[in-house]
């Protein structure tokens, strides 16, 4: 009795581990993306599709679409074992070097200049995709600046006028605030949403050359544009310009969103990706109420050119893990991105990719005046959070949060993502 | 005498009165979010971005609903209930050997074992993520939700070890005593005194880890990869994207989800414990 | 010497089917925990990105550096926290509720079921439902707060609050399960005893604190070593809630762990992080074992 039931346990057991997996044959590229849900997904979709149905390698794509929140933490398990997918998204800056450094990502410089890429792509894209004087990545998604979405509604009723600069902002602001109104929707325990401030007004007062200089090491993330950031934001938040509890509410949720809804808040310094968003959430509200502005110079520094943007041309950008006629089959695949009735079809579902004549697919007036900020920047700054050293990110992140909630001085935050950057560079100089 | 008889009554009266009143505010305290839970799956997406969260539905909308049951739910959730059959019938079966000698036996190994067990209890779920990654890759597993049941019988093996031979050693030595003057040798003692007796503890690891396998996330997401092979904790992901998600959509997925666990609940509390206890004092 | 080699041909017996018994588990666990720990222990001298193939093998110096990290001593003092208030917190509350069932028997199986659903809600419905119902304008905690003529509240915001709002929203969701398990341990004892002493003219009280209390013990003891693991590695609705903010305020040893593993590419110091934290819970809970059972282990 016992050793029947025993050896039926082990039977059990050895017929599970004997069962078998999918395999991939030799002639499919595995494509991981986080492209997961609604407009996202059929965009991808209809590239895989036109790929399968056109092409002549004798490869076929298969998709492998992954909810984001995770996503990070699956590529570095696979990668780990050596099981790289063939082709995968990144978001390019600090992690897509070490995914190039570690052998995941074969550069693609040859094949990119023989496909349309290079005249079709914005520059900066490209110059977003390169490392050490390759091309490595082929940049897809869409161009998202960061920028001030305002409820058009309220600012009529209140008579305020779109602000230019930081001063008028403020004037702005304080109305908001006489009447009730919190100026700014942002929700702050995402932590990334309220770097979109700091980024803006750092770059503001001081260009971009300060962030510059501090990450190669020559400056330093305490320099004063940094500080004067921090101490601009702790003087809003004393003023009530935030909604109260910033730091608790969650932009994942939907928290920020609901104050602009609710009309409780007037305007939020988001990435562009709100338009979809938010026609998403209501097309009807969208149209009545949402404008959009740059964020605006300031008075008291004329020579920053106030035409940089905080932001990424591409969002996502297709790394290869592939070699000969794979690697050949999969950028023919990437390029298929910026074909122009891929790029319609894109632009119909609310994604703008970054080819240079996006203009022209451009129908909503809100991402019309996005666009044209866009081509109007002399330079677009790679989010903090993704351009760094992911330790130097986090670090960035949490001291940002603190100063947000006035538990900590921007000097003391600013203090602690220096460490990290020195840390980071000594460890890389070893 | 009589006098403190009523007075004893009156007492507990009132101490029941007070007790019930508590149970009334505990179940407050533990349904609520579980009734938002449900009124926010009836809801417009924009409804209740502006009308919050805390409302009643404007009206009953059903389209949540519709739109989930008539996508690839079923097939998550026949992939769920699949791992969760096999992976607790497995679970319950080798916790329950290993508890036996653990519990009831006196060998040198003993002691050394079930420290080692206990201390199996304390390993950070993620660190096993990456080389049970490669060995369901080696093991042509991968992508199929036959990986996820070693995991799942490996994640809840030491808690329920401990749990049970807990248990185990709470059954009085007697019984053994008596079973064994009738002739039963150690193997028949389990099958036949041991095992009924750990009713209880059995049904305890049940409710605890089926729960957890129900919901568990990490090991489905590493070790699948195609939407068929998914299981119901990853189908939150057809509704939630990058930018922007359906919360109400999200609320009717887990609405489904936890359902078949409450009915399970509520069919498998009410057996569990009567039959026990009369187990326990016939011995 | 007849009786004593019966005594060992005996021990013999019970020797072999404690293995036949215990190989399925050990199995198990050799394959999908052992090797684990033991490959974090061996990645944790190396300092690798966690994916490239190369690592550079540097001895302690991990350990060395962990050993010196503010950080993950403040993340282990937040775990310690979590610990004591979710042993104080959770197990009476369990318990109390599983005697208010078994004295009120099957009348109460309504209660047992409403105060099960805690534990059947997954975490990011949890994370969902408190980030509104925190919310410090318009949540319900404010709302509560301003009735009685406070003003709002910002929990999980404030540094010095959010921890205990997360454990509070910890204790909500794992109570049911020490209700299950003390329930578990009520049917133990017999009903027998309960008459018995009923027929002695105890009142319920006195049965509770001095028979059912008692022969309780041993359960209860194990749902602190439970409760004391379960705390010390938690990661769920941290990570799902604040990240470990605001700040690093509620960064725990298992988030800490995380993020350099998998999102800073320092997968050599993540796993002396999780090694780390392996022995401190491992010694812990051992520890604790020995001192609580210590007479009755033999």
């Amino acid at each position: 009795m016992k050793r029947r039931l025993i050896s039926a346990l082990f039977a059990a057991t050895l017929a599970l581990t004997t069962m078998c997996g999918i395999s991939v044959s030799a002639e499919e590229l595995t494509f991981w993306h986080v492209n997961a849900e609604g407009n996202d997904l059929d965009v991808v979709n209809a590239v895989i599709d036109k790929f399968n149905s056109t092409t002549e390698s004798g490869y076929t794509v298969v998709g492998v679409p992954t909810q984001n929140d995770a996503y990070k933490e699956k590529l570095v398990i696979a990668m780990s074992s050596g099981e790289c997918p063939d082709m995968y998204i990144s978001w390019s800056g600090g992690p897509m070097n070490e995914y190039i450094e570690s052998g995941f990502a074969q550069p693609i410089t040859e094949q990119f200049n023989n496909t349309e890429l290079p005249e079709k792509l914005m520059q900066g894209s490209i110059a977003q995709s390169s490392y050490k004087d390759e091309i490595y990545a082929v940049p897809f998604n869409g161009i998202t600046v960061s920028g001030i979405y305002y409820n058009k509604t309220i600012f009529e009723d209140l008579g305020i006028e779109v602000p230019t600069t930081i001063g008028e902002l403020e004037a702005a602001c304080d109305t908001l605030v006489e009447n009730g109104i919190v100026p700014f929707a942002l929700a702050n325990s995402t932590k990334w949403t309220g770097s979109m401030y700091f980024m803006n007004l750092a770059a503001r007062y001081g260009g971009l050359e300060p962030f510059q200089k501090a990450v190669s090491g020559e400056g330093s993330f305490e320099d004063e544009c940094f500080l004067w950031a921090g101490e601009k934001i702790q003087e809003w938040v004393e003023k009530g310009y935030f909604p109260e509890g910033v730091n608790s509410l969650s932009e994942d949720d939907g928290q920020a969103r609901q104050l602009l809804y609710t009309g409780e808040a007037a305007m939020t310094c988001i990435g562009s990706w709100y338009t979809s968003t938010i026609k998403n959430d209501s097309e009807e509200f969208f149209s009545e109420n949402i404008g959009w502005f740059k964020f605006p110079a300031y008075e008291d520094a004329p020579d920053v050119d106030d035409s940089i943007l905080i932001g990424t041309v591409g969002d996502n950008f297709i790394s290869f893990n592939c070699e000969g006629e794979a690697l050949d089959a999969a950028v023919e695949f990437a390029s298929m991105f910026a074909d122009d009735d891929m790029v319609a079809f894109a632009a119909e579902r609310g994604r703008l990719r970054p080819v240079n004549n996006i203009m022209d697919y451009v129908e909503d007036p809100v991402d019309q005046e996005i666009m044209a900020a866009v081509s109007g920047a002399s330079a677009i700054q790679l989010w903090y959070d993704q351009y760094l050293p992911p330790a130097v990110a986090n670090a960035h992140l949490d001291g940002l949060q603190e100063v947000f909630g006035l538990t900590k001085t921007p000097a003391e935050a600013q203090a602690m993502m220096q460490e990290a950057m020195e840390a980071y560079n000594a460890e890389a100089a070893e | 005498m009589e006098q403190q008889y009523k007075k004893s009554i009156i007492k507990s009266r009132i101490s029941w009165a007070v007790a019930i009143f508590l149970a009334v505010c505990m179940a407050v305290v533990t349904i609520t979010p579980f009734i938002f839970m449900v009124l926010n799956s009836f809801k417009e997406k924009f409804e209740m971005l502006t009308k919050g969260v805390f409302t009643l539905p404007d009206k009953l909308y059903l389209e949540n609903y519709a739109e989930v049951l008539g996508g690839k739910f079923a097939s998550f959730f026949i992939n769920s209930v699949i791992v969760l059959v096999v992976s607790l019938a497995i679970l319950l079966m080798v916790a329950a050997f290993a508890s036996y000698p653990l519990s009831r036996f006196k060998f040198k190994l003993n002691a050394p074992i079930y420290a080692l067990i206990v201390a199996c209890m304390s390993i950070p779920i993620h660190v096993t993520l990456i080389p049970i990654f490669k060995m369901t890759r080696s093991m042509g597993l991968y992508d199929s939700i036959w990986a996820l049941i070693g995991p799942y019988v490996a994640i809840g093996v030491p808690i329920s070890v401990f749990i049970l031979t807990g248990f185990m050693k709470n059954i009085p030595r007697e019984i053994e005593e008596s079973a064994e003057i009738d002739g039963c040798n150690k193997i028949q003692m389990f099958f036949k005194m041991i095992l009924p007796l750990s009713k209880p503890g059995l049904s305890t690891l049940a409710i605890y880890n089926g729960v957890n396998m129900w919901n568990e996330f990490s090991f489905a997401y590493t070790l699948t990869q195609s939407p068929e092979h998914r299981t119901l904790p990853l189908a939150v992901w057809e509704f939630r994207g990058r930018y922007s998600m359906n919360t109400p959509m999200i609320m009717a997925v887990l609405v489904l989800t936890l359902l078949p666990m409450l009915i399970m609940f509520i069919f498998a509390q009410d057996k569990l414990i009567k039959g026990m206890t009369a187990g326990a004092v016939k011995g | 010497m007849n009786k004593n080699s019966l005594l060992i041909q005996r021990q013999k017996e019970t020797n072999k089917v404690a293995a036949i018994f215990l190989a399925p588990v050990l199995i198990i666990l050799a394959v999908y925990v052992f090797y684990p720990i033991i490959s974090t222990f061996h990645t944790s001298l190396y300092k690798w990105n966690g994916i490239s193939a190369e690592k550079t093998f540097i001895g302690l110096k991990n350990w060395a550096t962990l050993i010196k990290d503010g950080n993950f001593w403040f993340a282990f003092k937040n775990n310690i926290v979590i610990m004591i208030l979710s042993i104080c917190i959770q197990i009476p509350l369990g318990l109390a509720m599983a005697t208010f069932i078994d004295f009120a028997g099957k009348k109460a199986n309504v209660f047992k079921v409403l105060w099960f659903i805690p534990m059947l809600i997954s975490s990011v419905a949890i994370g969902f439902l408190f980030t509104y119902a925190l919310a410090t304008k318009g949540g319900i905690v404010s709302a509560v707060s301003n009735f009685f003529g406070g003003g709002n509240i910002d929990l999980l915001g404030n540094p010095k609050t959010a921890l205990y709002t997360i454990i509070a929203i910890i204790a909500w969701q794992f109570t049911p399960f020490y209700m299950v398990y003390s329930m578990a341990g009520f049917t133990n004892i017999s009903t027998d005893v309960f008459e018995a002493a009923r027929i002695d003219g105890a009142t319920r009280g006195e049965y509770f604190w001095k028979i059912a209390l008692p022969l309780l013990m041993p359960t209860l003891k194990n749902a602190a070593i439970l409760s004391m693991v379960g705390s010390l590695k938690y990661f769920d609705l941290i990570y799902v809630m604040t990240n470990g903010g605001p700040g690093r305020s509620t960064e725990l040893m298992a988030t800490y762990m995380y993020k350099y593993s998998f999102s800073e590419f320092n997968m050599g110091y993540g796993s002396a992080v999780a090694a780390g934290m392996f022995l401190l819970i491992s010694a812990i809970a051992l520890f604790t074992m020995k001192v609580i059972n210590g007479k009755e282990e033999d």
